[in-house]
């Protein structure tokens, strides 16, 4: 058997394909990402070599700690909504008393099948001050909750945050749905034998069981968020001034509005060290070994 | 047993490497013509009308509302006329901060034809990308059919030309509503205290005072430019050109004063993510008195209000009562361009020059714009009269003092980025005047300190 | 094993407690909050700027703007756009799902020096903001002939898609039980027959999983595609909505007819997929 699991060649035909493809379509432009992040340049000329300058540079802006800051607030807002609320209804969905599973299944991966575009412009309608619904349903309701959404210094990146975890919210769900119907159903009757309630057996048996599945869905919604561009490039343009910048969004206004590419992309440099570090903790946090049956 | 199988799965493999080959190889095939034709740029010297031949040219330009399919389509119609044998293949520019065309110039893909703004022809003389057009502004007689005014927007500070543009110095303007000031009675505003007098009325009537899409970064640079006029009448320009400092009289007053007037309710709830759709949509149905935009705004909001909308000069600050005539905006150096590596570089820079030129036909003629570039032939007459408002602003062109530029005319980006977000910032309440000069400050010291 | 294995079924049947009809009528709200947008975004394609963004922001359109659809129609070469999208697509999707199997049973099952190294090393894929090596690999798709035909786009699509398919398949590898291998190595099958007859049907819930994932990556990545693509008759449907894009104003109506003819068929396509999905969902848990 150890044999089976050692054979050189097979290992090689596996991996091949993959590493190849990725060091030659990721990994060498990663690589020019942090060469040109000690560099001067504007994208195009021959750069200046400036040895860590830009780093230097990059903890003295104002809008580097406010891309940190954001990235932190988007990665834990969104990793809270979207696991808690993805094992929710993945529960409930697997669960065969529920009427419409079908249904249910359907309609709450259908927001991630639809383009950010649709998505972004939808929620900026909702949130609009002057003609946005919600501050209209508060005023029809007589309550005193309406906002600037948008347009405030503090308040839009939780906004933004808002409308990335609601629409990929589906992603999660869809993974720990995949993940429960992969548990085997001993377990639960071992569960009920125990005199478990619904809740306790889900407790004591599918998330333990998810450990794995819940692994990758924290590093995914941790590192997609620290990554977050999309959503306020479309929504607010890092705006109001530079309130909703990330790391990404920084990197993205100083390589291509500001062509100081070679500062952009020590943004980019930091932010993928940021990312691998979170990588790391999750991996070592989230129990590792190998779950026996 | 091993063996087979892995025979099997190398196999599978192996289709896999050779697809890739094979599609790659289609690729290759296909490039050669383009790869060839970098050697001889000077195969096509003669004159672009002398051989029947059809000739491609690619062009990256805007093509997607009125203000840029009207000139465009114009000038394609002209160009088929005076250049039968030219074909232009369409690439539309796409609204992504120039990164397609930084893209195309680091790949070496540049198009023959393409438009940029002025900020991005500084990277791409740098880097040698973009080609210089002097000896065709002479031949081509275009240097001489432009505005006195408008030589600094073809002539970069380092002596050269590397566009030719089309658009002259467009202004900001802050159009009113009458019947809104009459039904309220407010005085159109002169001065900055009477702007304070007309928000405070406004606002106690529940009319929003000035619309702006401010989600646009541009017009809350125009719009801080405004109030810096009033003391400075090169405006932001002297911020751009490293001539000024922030801490200076002319932008702390004008930040704080500007502040102060968004403090007391200048504009709409959720300015700053309003874009312009839903700005114009409060100034057309009367529930703005004031909407800010550029002077091309007059087509539409005639259309919106007929004869009840009209534009104010800027109110003056107490200090300079002679700042009426500085305006906000001005031209901007970039235009149509062409890529040195073009394999008809002439015809090329030829067709370019006419395209700028008619871009400028086409403006007067169907779009009610008279801030043009390039002088046009007095006989052409525009397909419907400019309107009242243009003709006012005509009529006050001779006497303007001074322009200086939208954020898209600035030549230095980080100057550009630094002013569109630090503008819009201070447009949200809980920013400050404060925060602004020092954010400022901090880098334009770093931008211009080098 | 039955199909029941996949469902559960607790021993006490559960009245229906407040708590529980409050519960259920949350999973309405939520369905019906995840399914508007699909319904707005119909509407909002019908509609005219001023309706969009002032006077009917979320309603039924007042009147019928079909002259959006003929807008968008018009600058769209919609069966060109669409068969591109689809060739990128399904090419993305099978080339992902087969490398990243492969590769994450090497690393998962299978022992070997550096074996989680190579692993952590791939899912730096996952966070790299593709912003940030748009010009490297410009650059590079060029030096490797690849510009101008459909590997343009479905090798990065790909190389950025493994890693994300490689950590879920490993999470779910990790899962499956050695006594698999064990009797199939008994059996005297090989390596790769294992594999393939045995692994691989064990994954079908990922499997369909991730092939849904990665079909939408492909099908609605626009950033990529932007900058890679140069030649016309290799757009993809998302680049169709640059054409309504001014410096000073949108076509907002086109854009979003545009938008539908991009995305509508995704929806559709995923539900009548996603019930197939189901199935070899159910299949797949009950070959153990």
């Amino acid at each position: 058997m150890k044999r089976y699991f050692a054979n050189k060649k097979a290992i090689a035909v596996f991996v091949a394909p993959a590493l190849l493809l990725f060091l030659i379509m990721v990994f060498y432009p990663l690589t020019q990402m942090f060469v040109k992040s000690f560099y001067a340049w504007n994208g195009l000329s021959t750069g200046k070599f400036i040895g860590l300058d830009n780093y230097i540079r990059l903890f003295d802006d104002t809008v580097f700690q406010t891309s940190i800051k954001n990235g932190l607030i988007f990665s834990l807002f969104i990793t809270v909504f979207q696991i808690s609320i993805a094992t929710v209804l993945a529960i409930a969905v697997s669960n065969i008393k529920i009427k419409g599973r079908n249904f249910f299944r359907i309609a709450y991966f259908l927001p991630v099948v639809l383009s950010i575009t649709v998505v972004c412009q939808l929620w900026l309608s909702v949130f609009n001050s002057e003609y946005g619904m919600l501050n209209r349903l508060f005023e029809l309701l007589h309550m005193d909750y309406a906002q600037d959404w948008l347009s405030d210094r503090h308040k839009s990146i939780y906004v933004i945050a808002f409308v990335n975890a609601w629409q990929y919210m589906g992603y999660h769900f869809a993974l720990l749905l995949a993940g429960i119907k992969s548990i085997p159903k001993d377990y639960y009757e071992a569960a009920q034998i125990d005199g478990a309630s619904t809740v306790e057996a889900h407790r004591k048996v599918t998330l333990p069981l998810l450990s794995e599945t819940y692994k990758f869905c924290l590093i995914l919604s941790v590192t997609g968020g620290l990554n977050a561009f999309t959503n306020m490039y479309i929504m607010t343009g890092g705006g109001p001034g530079t309130s909703t910048y990330t790391l990404t969004y920084m990197m993205y206004s100083s390589a291509f509005r500001a062509y100081e590419y070679g500062y952009g992309m020590s943004a980019a440099a930091f932010l993928v060290i940021e990312c691998l570090i979170a990588t790391l903790v999750i991996n070592k946090l989230v129990a590792r070994e190998r779950i026996t049956y | 047993m091993f063996t087979q199988n892995f025979k099997k799965a190398l196999s599978l493999l192996l289709v896999l490497v050779l697809m890739t080959f094979m599609l790659a190889g289609c690729a290759e095939a296909k490039e050669t013509p383009t790869a060839s034709a970098e050697n001889n740029t000077n195969a096509s010297n003669e004159p672009a009308t002398a051989s029947d031949e059809v000739i491609t040219l690619k062009i990256y330009a805007q093509y997607a509302d009125e203000d840029t399919k009207v000139p465009y389509d114009y000038a394609i119609e002209e160009l088929a006329k005076v250049y039968p044998n030219v074909k232009l293949e369409l690439d539309i520019q796409a609204q992504d901060d120039g990164q397609k065309l930084q893209s195309y110039a680091a790949t070496g893909n540049l198009p023959d034809i393409f438009q940029i703004g002025a900020a991005q022809i500084e990277t791409f003389k740098e880097s040698g990308n973009i080609l210089v057009l002097d000896d065709y502004v002479k031949s081509t007689g275009f240097g001489d059919k432009v505005f006195q005014s408008a030589q600094n927007l073809l002539w970069n500070k380092d002596g050269h030309a590397y566009a030719f543009p089309y658009a002259g110095n467009e202004l900001v303007l802050i159009y009113y509503n009458k019947a809104l000031f009459k039904q309220y009675n407010v005085k159109v505003p002169e001065t900055y205290e009477e702007l304070e007098t007309a928000i405070h009325t406004f606002n106690e009537n529940d009319i929003v005072p000035l619309a702006a899409f401010a989600k646009e970064k541009w017009i809350t640079t125009s719009l801080f430019d405004v109030f810096a006029t009033r003391l400075e009448p090169q405006g932001i320009k002297k911020l751009d050109s490293g001539e000024g400092k922030a801490t200076e009289e002319a932008f702390v007053k004008a930040a704080e004063r500007l502040h102060h007037l968004v403090e007391i309710g200048l504009l709409a709830d959720g300015a700053t993510n309003m874009n312009y759709d839903q700005a114009a949509a409060l100034f057309y149905e009367g529930k703005a008195a004031m909407f800010i935009n550029g002077q091309w705004e007059i087509a539409a909001s005639t259309e919106k209000l007929g004869d009840t909308v009209d534009w104010m000069f800027y109110p003056t600050f107490s200090e300079n009562q002679d700042a009426k005539m500085a305006f906000a905006g001005g031209g901007s150096a970039g235009g149509y361009a062409v890529s040195p590596y073009s394999e008809h570089q002439d015809l090329a820079a030829e067709v370019a020059a006419f395209l700028s030129e008619k871009y400028c036909e086409a403006k007067h003629l169907y779009r009610a714009n008279p801030l043009l570039a390039v002088k046009i032939d007095p006989s052409l007459e525009p397909v419907n009269p400019y309107p009242p408002m243009m003709e006012r602003l005509s009529e006050v062109l001779p006497d303007i003092t001074s322009t200086t530029a939208f954020a898209w005319g600035l030549s230095n980006p980080q100057f550009k980025v630094l002013i569109e977000d630090q503008s819009q910032f201070l447009l949200t309440p809980d920013y400050s005047a404060e925060e602004f000069i020092t954010e400022m400050n901090k880098s334009l010291e770093r931008i211009h300190g080098q | 094993m039955t199909m029941q294995n996949t469902t559960l079924q607790l021993r006490k049947p559960r009245k229906n407690t407040t708590g529980n009809i409050l519960f259920k009528m949350g999973l309405w709200l939520y369905a019906m909050i995840s399914l508007y947008p699909i319904i707005w975004m119909l509407f909002y394609s019908l509609k005219t700027n001023e309706e969009i963004f002032v006077s009917n922001p979320f309603g039924f359109p007042t009147s019928f703007q079909w002259v959006n659809y003929a807008r968008a129609l018009s600058e769209y070469n919609v069966p060109k756009y669409f068969f591109n999208s689809v060739i990128v697509s399904l090419g993305t999707v099978s080339l992902t799902i087969l490398i990243s199997l492969m590769f994450s049973y090497a690393t998962s099952r299978m022992h070997w020096r550096g074996q989680h190294f190579a692993r952590l090393f791939v899912s730096l894929g996952m966070f790299i903001p593709v912003q940030s090596i748009l010009i490297p690999l410009a650059v590079l798709v060029k030096n490797l002939h690849l510009s101008n035909n459909y590997l343009t786009l479905i090798l990065p699509y790909t190389a950025f898609n493994i890693a994300f398919s490689s950590m879920v398949f490993y999470g779910f590898l990790r899962s499956i039980p050695i006594e698999l291998e064990e009797a199939a190595f008994l059996d005297g099958a090989g390596i790769f027959t294992t594999f393939f007859k045995i692994i691989v049907p064990n994954l079908k819930p990922a499997i369909s999983t991730l092939i849904i994932f990665t079909f939408l990556q492909a099908w609605n990545e626009f950033p990529i595609a932007l900058i890679l693509i140069t030649d016309n008759a290799l757009k993809t449907l998302p680049l169709g909505l640059l054409f309504f894009q001014g410096q000073f104003t949108t076509d907002w109506g086109a854009m979003g007819a545009a938008m539908i003819i991009a995305s509508f068929p995704t929806v559709v396509l995923y539900i009548f997929f996603s019930n197939q999905v189901e199935k070899a969902m159910t299949i797949g848990g009950a070959i153990k």
